[in-house]
């Protein structure tokens, strides 16, 4: 190497060096000059929370719910991703008590397939329900679900799909965002506490009168009173539809009777499913799932080009 | 009166005639970007320009006085090592790196200053105040001024600090025009009839472009404004 290449090599990592010091220099003195005094809480509470951002908790991001938590006393519970856990972690950096949070999770209140909808007509309009909601006569039942699936689209977590024309929640997939709550222009998605596995919901949302109710679909609720009278008043009817009070509903309540009771099948258990539904389907024998690898995905087959 | 007349040319002319982001097509993305409030798009001309200045200053006082080809700290130090060699010391490999490296500094300098006194432009910045660490007008000024060192036939022609500041700082106000203009006329959009296909992002470049063909209209003025100034 001759001298030239050597002290151009030599300059050039001096210059650098240089110029990295002096700016570490500036910057370091900028830090503490113009240093922020934040709340060491909303930087404890960013860490406990999930980062996911997805607006669950009705702020618009992780960010932005700490602060709120801390400068706005927001509740500690509202994160849906993190649930219980997070609940736990946030209650002890603000030094509270956390309730007895339950994770909420999205319920369709519809349980009707497209067999069972009365009253539909062809649609040629685009194809969601905001669009289809505009107009009547898509469908007899002007407060169920039209599966057009504006849910599945605002669902960033593959975790609600239509099947035969209803959406229905998958629960393992499930975080609880709330995303396709808000997305339903028919406001039949709310969000309810899984206190358990399985969760008894009122699977209808039809405020009309039995007769009408019994014009547009087959399976949707009379508003018959029965579930009210057989549980003691667990549902009470309000326009024509059983609410159930999940704030005084035991964990193990046993709801036999009044599905029973139920001459629509209004009443649905959904979440995990039980050890005797688990027992039934045992014997059906499931296609098998092709996992995507190296062998099904690649063409073995030589290239000519 | 020959100084000045070429200071007001250089400024009119990165400010307007070739102004950077109608005429060069660089810092679209805060252009596009940020331009949806006129206070907000006014504040990033602001810290824009601030940051084109002192990243000229340094790229200006590292090209001069280091990097260039005959720069005097390498001809000083290669004059210490080889006594009464003829070769020149050329460091310009370096260019790129020491304007990148400034211009991230001074971003994150501004960034500091800002979240400190300026918390409501803070946030309404969001993630665009580091983005102007990549904005491409603040590496394109660097290198227009390295231009104007390097490049150039005879050692009159090149630039002093002086000439680079002006032109850096009118450049950033040309940015500042064009952003505060574009914002104002997007402003008044969102009151328009926008046909459904062009809404948002269609609106905006057609809109883009019609500006930079409209500022094409200064071609011509720096000629006008010479034989002005030089009468």
């Amino acid at each position: 190497m001759d001298l030239m290449t050597t002290v151009t090599i030599a300059v050039a990592a001096g210059t650098m060096l240089v110029l990295a010091v002096a700016m570490s220099l500036v910057l370091g003195w900028a830090n503490r000059a113009f240093h922020v005094e934040v709340d060491p809480r909303i930087d404890a509470i960013n860490d406990a929370l999930p980062a996911a951002n997805c607006g669950g908790c009705g702020y618009v991001g992780c960010g932005e719910y700490a602060e709120a938590i801390v400068h706005e006393g927001a509740d500690i519970d509202l994160c849906p991703v993190g649930g219980p856990a997070t609940a736990a972690d946030v209650a002890e950096i603000m030094g509270v008590d956390v309730g007895d949070a339950a994770p909420k999770r999205p319920v369709v209140h519809c349980s009707a397939e497209y067999p069972q909808r009365l009253g539909r007509h062809e649609y040629a309009g685009e194809m969601t329900c905001t669009s289809a909601n505009l107009i009547a006569g898509v469908q007899g039942c002007i407060y169920g679900c039209l599966g057009f699936g504006d849910c599945v689209m605002a669902c960033e977590y593959d975790a609600i799909h239509i099947v035969n024309g209803l959406a229905k929640v998958d629960y393992d997939k499930c975080i609880g965002c709330s995303a396709c709550a808000r997305a339903c222009p028919r406001n039949i998605i709310t969000m309810i506490p899984f206190k358990t596995e399985r969760v008894m919901t009122v699977a209808c949302s039809n405020k009309d009168f039995g007769k009408d109710v019994k014009n547009v679909c087959e399976t949707g609720c009379i508003g018959c009173k029965s579930c009210e009278k057989v549980t003691k008043g667990l549902f009470h009817l309000e326009n024509n539809l059983p609410i159930l009070d999940y704030d005084h509903l035991a964990d193990d309540y046993d709801f036999g009777d009044a599905l029973k009771k139920c001459p629509m099948e209004s009443l649905v258990w959904v979440g995990k499913p039980s050890a005797e539904d688990i027992a039934e389907t045992a014997d059906e024998v499931l296609p098998d799932v092709v996992e995507a690898d190296f062998k099904t995905t690649v063409d073995k087959t030589e290239w000519r080009g | 009166m020959e100084y000045i007349a070429s200071i007001v040319l250089i400024s009119v002319g990165a400010a307007l005639i070739n102004n950077f982001v109608l005429h060069y097509f660089v810092g679209i993305c805060p252009f596009v970007g940020v331009s949806r409030r006129v206070e907000m798009a006014f504040g990033m001309g602001c810290a824009v320009t601030f940051v084109i200045s002192i990243a000229a200053f340094l790229s200006w006082t590292f090209t001069y006085f280091v990097t260039r080809p005959g720069a005097p700290v390498t001809t000083w130090i290669w004059g210490m090592v080889n006594p009464g060699s003829e070769a020149v010391v050329d460091l310009s490999i370096l260019n790129y790196i020491i304007y990148i490296f400034v211009i991230a500094s001074s971003v994150q300098f501004v960034e500091m200053y800002l979240r400190k006194f300026f918390p409501a432009l803070f946030k309404a910045f969001g993630i665009f105040l580091p983005l102007i660490t990549t904005n491409c007008a603040i590496l394109f000024g660097c290198l227009e001024i390295m231009k104007h060192i390097t490049g150039v036939s005879s050692p009159a022609e090149m630039w002093g600090l002086d000439k680079a500041l002006v032109f850096a700082v009118s450049g950033g106000i040309g940015f500042a025009i064009a952003i505060t203009m574009m914002a104002g006329i997007r402003e008044e959009l969102d009151l328009c009839d926008v046909p459904k296909p062009l809404e948002g992002a269609g609106i905006t470049l057609l809109v883009a472009g019609i500006m930079a063909m409209a500022f094409m209209g200064f071609t011509g003025v720096d000629r006008g404004l010479e034989a002005l100034l030089l009468k």
